[in-house]
């Protein structure tokens, strides 16, 4: 018996290697049972669950929308303005048409990814620099837009009659509530994994991302479809700003402030590598779980939120040594 | 009509192209014959692969023409999908694979099967994949769900060359296939040009540094040397003397 187990290690190299497969599995259950150990019954209530049911949602469709951008190799740090944007046009769209306004949210966040895209893939400007100018040129946007104050969502429909900047929707609040909001994630979910994983154009994210020269070379116009990923993805962060308004119950000029890089951490939690070429639907939903769990249990375990923001930091860190087989990689940029 | 009937499958006239301040391709001019297999040598930079380029669509040249069976390519026209359409295909020197994706994916690169107009067929994938490996007698690729890059460089090529030959073209221009390949391989992409061209009446062009490879397999030779297609040799009338001296001197 202990033969065998001294002559074959247990951490075999194929094994290690398959391992780094299931990081993000291994660690959404270390950090659910630390939480649990710390906290007990505080953490491990259906009441705190269903808060986190709802919590996660708004950060998994942007990490969604992040995931088919960053497949390709290229990144998207314009996302929370642009949900800012998307959720102000929405509440605006929703004064002017009713409740069929609310779309105009979603195609407001289709268009600033077609403009991202545009201007990534038609003047040759990296990503990175196109959505930082965006992040800022949206933001200041919604600001001059808004003059700085919120439209707010109100369930009952006398009090809003001459108040220019409420919207009475009952439904769409309680959209923005368990069960609704979760029945409507795991159905974008749903689709977004047979989109990413199944269709012509999800493989062709992970092809781009791999070598974009070579599609070029065998005819395939990677310039417009570069335009349709950043604009599908927009089209994701405007559906998300949707959900936040529900779930928020107000379109403020402050929205989405430093999600974007939530979602690039709840993708990178997921194993995705920042250089594209590959990625996980489902390990980006454990992503979004993981980011949302642990800053919920640390809030309930009494750690100052300040606090919190350094330990996300130092789990994300140590996700991707993990994760990442860093041997096979020549030069870290 | 007789002049259509009698002209050669590919005619390459006096093409040009430049990158910036280099003048890449001077003058390219050659003919290619159903069934016929035309060597391209010369010596680094003389223009080969910016050559096949043209052929392939990859490139439009600056000027000059070509023709596939008397006809001329409107300018419009100078894409890799209208070249395929013509039945023109490419082995690159640098093999053109996407790296992280898988053998079938590759195979099919730029003309995937779809599923209800959006979704990957992959049954039809993996089983013309299995066809194409069996008709290149590659027996060592099993997995046909790992990314390209885990194999081995001949089973990476054996993919290259099956994307050209698997869709029943009529020339295929192959760039030093056998550059980066042992022995053992290189006799095997040499069998399957022979095996191709005998079985299909495929044409093929062949770029090579090899000439003893190149006196093997080609019925003609093109010297290019310093972007202009200088000189032509008949399989019986090359020595290696000769053919050394075009490709050095371009004499
Ligand atoms: N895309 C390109 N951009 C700039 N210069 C190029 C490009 N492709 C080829 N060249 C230049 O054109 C010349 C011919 O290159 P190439 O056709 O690759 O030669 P060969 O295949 O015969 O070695 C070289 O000087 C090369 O540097
Ligand atoms: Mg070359």
């Amino acid at each position: 018996m202990s033969d065998t187990t001294t002559a074959r290690p247990l951490l075999t190299p194929e094994r290690v290697e398959k391992l780094r497969d299931y990081v993000p599995f291994i660690a959404i259950a270390l950090v659910i049972l630390m939480f649990w150990a710390i906290s007990g019954d505080r953490f491990m209530s259906v009441r705190n669950w269903t808060f986190i049911a709802q919590q996660t949602p708004v950060l998994l469709l942007l990490a969604f929308a992040q995931l088919m951008i960053v497949t390709t190799g290229s990144i998207d740090i314009s996302i929370g303005s642009s949900l800012a944007f998307s959720a102000f046009l929405g509440a605006l769209g929703m004064l002017w048409f009713g409740d069929v306004g609310l779309i105009l949210g979603v195609l407001a966040g289709g268009f600033v990814g077609m403009v991202n895209g545009c201007i990534i893939s038609l003047l040759k400007i990296p990503s990175f620099v196109t959505t930082l100018a965006m992040l800022i040129i949206v933001r200041a946007l919604v600001i001059i837009m808004s003059d700085g104050t919120s439209i707010y969502i109100t369930s009952d429909s006398g009090a809003s009659g001459g108040n220019i900047s409420s919207v009475a929707a009952p439904w769409l609040l309680s959209m923005g509530k368990f069960p609704a909001i979760f029945i409507l994630a795991a159905i974008v979910a749903l689709l977004m994994w047979a989109f990413y994983e199944k269709t012509v154009f999800g493989q062709q994210l992970r092809a781009v991302g791999g070598n974009e020269k070579v599609l070029r070379l065998v005819g395939i116009n990677v310039t417009t479809f570069k335009i349709k990923v950043f604009a599908a993805a927009g089209l994701m962060v405007g559906l998300a700003a949707c959900v936040n308004l529900a779930r928020a119950g107000a379109a403020t000029p402050q929205a989405g402030m430093m999600m974007e890089l939530d979602a690039i951490a709840a993708v990178a939690l997921g194993g995705t590598p920042l250089t594209g070429g590959y990625g996980s639907v489902v390990k980006t939903i454990i992503g979004a779980l993981t980011l949302t769990i642990v800053r919920n249990g640390l809030t309930i375990a009494g750690v100052p939120p300040s606090w919190s923001q350094v330990a996300l930091g130092l789990l994300l860190i140590a996700a991707i040594a993990i994760s990442l087989n860093r041997s096979k990689i020549d030069v870290v940029k | 009509m007789d002049g259509l009937d009698t002209a050669p499958l590919l005619t390459v006239e006096h093409v040009t192209k430049s990158f910036g301040g280099v003048q890449a391709m001077r003058d390219g001019s050659f003919d290619l014959n159903r069934g016929e297999v035309v060597a391209i040598v010369g010596g680094n930079g003389a223009g080969k692969s910016t050559l096949a380029k043209i052929v392939s669509g990859a490139h439009v040249p600056d000027s000059g023409r070509i023709c596939i069976k008397g006809v001329e390519i409107p300018r419009a026209d100078h894409s890799v999908s209208h070249m395929q359409a013509c039945g023109i295909e490419v082995v690159y020197q640098d093999l053109a694979l996407v790296p992280n994706m898988t053998a079938p994916y590759n195979l099919f690169l730029g003309r995937i099967p779809r599923k209800w107009g959006l979704f990957v067929d992959e049954k039809k994938m993996r089983k013309k994949t299995r066809e194409v490996l069996k008709q290149l007698n590659v027996t060592t690729v099993q997995d046909l769900s790992q990314p390209i890059s885990s194999m081995s460089g001949g089973q990476q090529q054996s993919i290259a060359i099956g994307r050209a030959i698997a869709w029943g073209s009529d020339i295929v221009i192959l760039d030093e296939p056998t550059a980066a390949l042992g022995p053992n391989e290189t006799g095997e992409v040499e069998r399957l040009v022979e095996d191709v061209r005998d079985q299909h009446g495929t044409s093929f062009i062949l770029i090579s540094h090899n000439l003893d490879q190149v006196r093997r397999l080609a019925d003609r030779i093109i010297v290019t040397h310093h972007g202009v297609t200088s000189r032509e040799f008949k399989r019986d009338e090359i020595t290696s003397d000769r053919l050394v001296k075009a490709i050095t001197l371009g004499e």
